[in-house]
């Protein structure tokens, strides 16, 4: 179940023009003009158009990499589906023989895409990079909350890792390399400052969550998240969240003691949609999150700036955003 | 008593539902096992739930209500079970076993999808293990129309089914069509596993349909007290169960609770010890010694 990471020049660029933010990072995806991949009958490490093969465990990874590697890559992308709850993931044949293809693999660690190191066990090769954003950051296994791509600056370690393992394998196209790292920084950069103006107009402010999905651009932007850490893990970890914990957030949403609540629209139950209509019904606002990039029509930079802005909509407006 | 009733116990609307719901399916499971169990049709449950499974899988991958699922795959599986004789175990077990194999691999495979392909999480418990801590209003209120719809079927066909589940050859003198009899009953002993499936998870069903029964029915002498102890001892082993899992949150300092049907499963188990022990303390000639 590979996802192509850039389908088609059009399908990418006409929902980014009408969200007016092609001048941030348009060019770098109208560059990509890569053909479709055909695994099977392919060499190792590079794409019949000559591309070298990177394999992101996330789409969000593996669009930062296009976004580095410009016409010099093909990457694709494991985990995809906007419908999909990641944390079930099962992995097919095609996905084992991307990973054996592959130069650069990026995954997040953290348990979180745990399949990727058997994965590469299996194929074991000496020329394949693989970028872990645990090891980057340097986090210990222990560290809770995995969904390490809602923090700006984590992107940022990922991207200057893959531009050095770019460029270790094709010198020849260092510069180009470098010039693109130069324009993803930018782009990130409107980012951090849009969470640098939310921080300064909500710090402070109380939400709750069905999942930890945000939880680090929460922290970002200074808005305290209420929800028990107990029924985050039981959600993500898909067991059910003991009764007193749902009735401790029942009340914090009835009672108006939290601003919004950041809905994972991308993994659900029958308590979390509850907690969702219990929401609505009271007035609260909601706000959708993601666990990987909602494409197409997103890259990394524009999906997190389309969650700052739902988030500026609930606290400031106290308007719902229930789907990107 | 605030030793057993941990704090917030009366209050949560999740609780309330459960105990509900709970309640519903333990009598209802009690009274449809006490005919399984004298029919010497525990086998068929047990089939049955296979079906369950699958069947309450299939519903999620569609995305209609497990419940739903639960039933229409015990329903289909009691027609099939019907049409192919294999209502008990003896004689056809190979055949049956092979189709029941077959039952959960496609549960197997409708998991997989649900997992692969939709955002649900927390499938494989819900559908296997129950989630009774999930389930909203709306589903109290279906269980208990099935419930009264069994109810007032079973009551309907109570006085052939227990002629045809004590002598066969009686019924037939008597002019009962025991096939028919044994037809209605096996889709009331579906739907009974489809509701008990929502409480303790559709491979647990069996032990709220089979184990309060046997327990009643080792100690009961007459069939009237068995039927009564028996829906006493499967809602007691449903509240039970409900209430340790609501206060096993406060046993541990990590205030991780434990699922409530492993703890309705272990009274069960419980309470059939103890029937046992007291059956065999003083023996009677019990209404189930003549016909298990």
């Amino acid at each position: 179940m590979i996802h192509r990471m850039i389908p088609k020049k059009t399908r990418w660029e006409r929902p980014r023009l009408a969200r007016g933010v092609a001048r941030r990072g348009g060019l770098v995806v109208t560059t990509l003009t890569l053909t479709a991949l055909v695994l099977s009958g392919c060499n190792a490490g590079s794409s019949p158009s000559g591309a070298l093969a990177v394999v992101g465990a996330e789409n969000q990874y593996a669009n930062v990499a296009a976004q580095v590697g410009g016409r010099y890559v093909h990457a694709t992308a494991i985990m995809s589906n906007p419908n999909v709850d990641p944390h079930t993931f099962e992995v097919s044949t095609s996905v084992a023989q991307a990973v054996a293809q592959a130069r650069i693999v990026i995954q997040n660690g953290l348990g979180y895409d745990q399949f990727m190191n058997q994965l590469e066990a299996a194929s074991p090769s000496s020329s394949r990079v693989v970028i872990s954003a645990q090891r980057l950051l340097g986090l210990s296994s222990a560290t809770r909350n995995p969904h390490l791509w809602y923090r700006p600056s984590t992107m940022l370690r990922v991207a200057d890792a893959v531009e050095r393992a770019l460029a270790r394998a094709e010198p020849s196209h260092r510069a180009y390399f470098a010039r693109r790292l130069t324009r993803f920084e930018q782009a990130v950069g409107a980012v951090s400052a849009s969470v640098a103006s939310l921080r300064a107009r909500f710090a402070g402010r109380v939400v709750a969550s069905t999942e930890p999905v945000a939880d680090y651009l929460l922290a970002a932007v200074g808005v305290v998240n209420a929800t028990p850490w107990r029924f985050q893990a039981d959600v993500m970890n898909g067991v059910d969240p003991s009764p007193e914990d749902v009735a401790h957030l029942r009340t914090l949403i009835q009672g108006h003691r939290v601003a919004a609540l950041l809905y994972n629209a991308q993994v659900t139950s029958s308590v979390t949609v509850a907690l969702r209509e219990l929401a609505v019904s009271s007035g609260v606002p909601v706000v959708a999150v993601y666990e990987t990039m909602p494409a197409p029509g997103y890259d990394y930079q524009s999906w997190m700036l389309a969650e700052l802005a739902a988030l500026a909509r609930a606290l400031g407006t106290h308007r719902s955003t229930e789907a990107l | 008593m605030s030793w057993l009733f941990e704090p917030g116990w009366w209050a949560n609307g999740t609780v309330r539902t459960a105990l509900l719901v709970g309640f519903v399916v333990a009598v209802v499971s009690a009274i449809v096992g006490v005919f399984t169990v004298l029919r010497g049709q525990s086998f068929a449950g047990h089939a049955l739930t296979d079906v369950a499974t699958a069947g309450g899988a299939g519903a999620f991958l569609v995305g209609l209500a497990p419940l739903a699922g639960f039933i229409g795959g015990g329903v289909a599986g009691a027609g099939a079970m019907d049409a192919i004789g294999v209502q008990r175990v003896k004689g056809r077990d190979i055949a049956t076993g092979v189709v029941l194999g077959a039952a959960m691999g496609l549960a197997a495979l409708f998991l997989f999808l649900a997992a692969r392909d939709s955002s649900a999480t927390g499938t494989t418990q819900l559908i296997l293990f129950g989630s009774i801590f999930t389930v909203g209003p709306s589903t109290l209120a279906q269980v208990s129309w099935l419930s009264a719809g069994v109810l007032v079927a079973l009551a309907a066909i109570a006085r052939p089914l227990l002629l045809s589940s004590l002598s066969v050859e009686l019924a037939v003198a008597r002019g009962v069509r025991v096939r028919w009899v044994g037809l209605v009953f096996m889709i009331l002993l579906a739907v009974a596993v489809g509701m008990s499936a929502i409480v303790i998870g559709a491979i647990l069903s069996t032990a709220l349909l089979i184990g309060p029964p046997a327990s009643a029915l080792r100690v009961a002498r007459r069939f009237a007290v068995g039927v009564v102890l028996a829906v006493v001892l499967g809602v007691v082993a449903t509240w039970l169960g409900v209430l340790f899992a609501y206060d096993s949150y406060y046993w541990f300092p990590s205030h991780r609770g434990l699922p409530v049907s492993f703890f309705v499963v272990a009274v069960v188990l419980v309470e059939y010890v103890i029937a046992s022990v007291v059956h065999r303390a003083a023996p009677s000639p019990s209404v189930a010694a003549g016909w298990s």
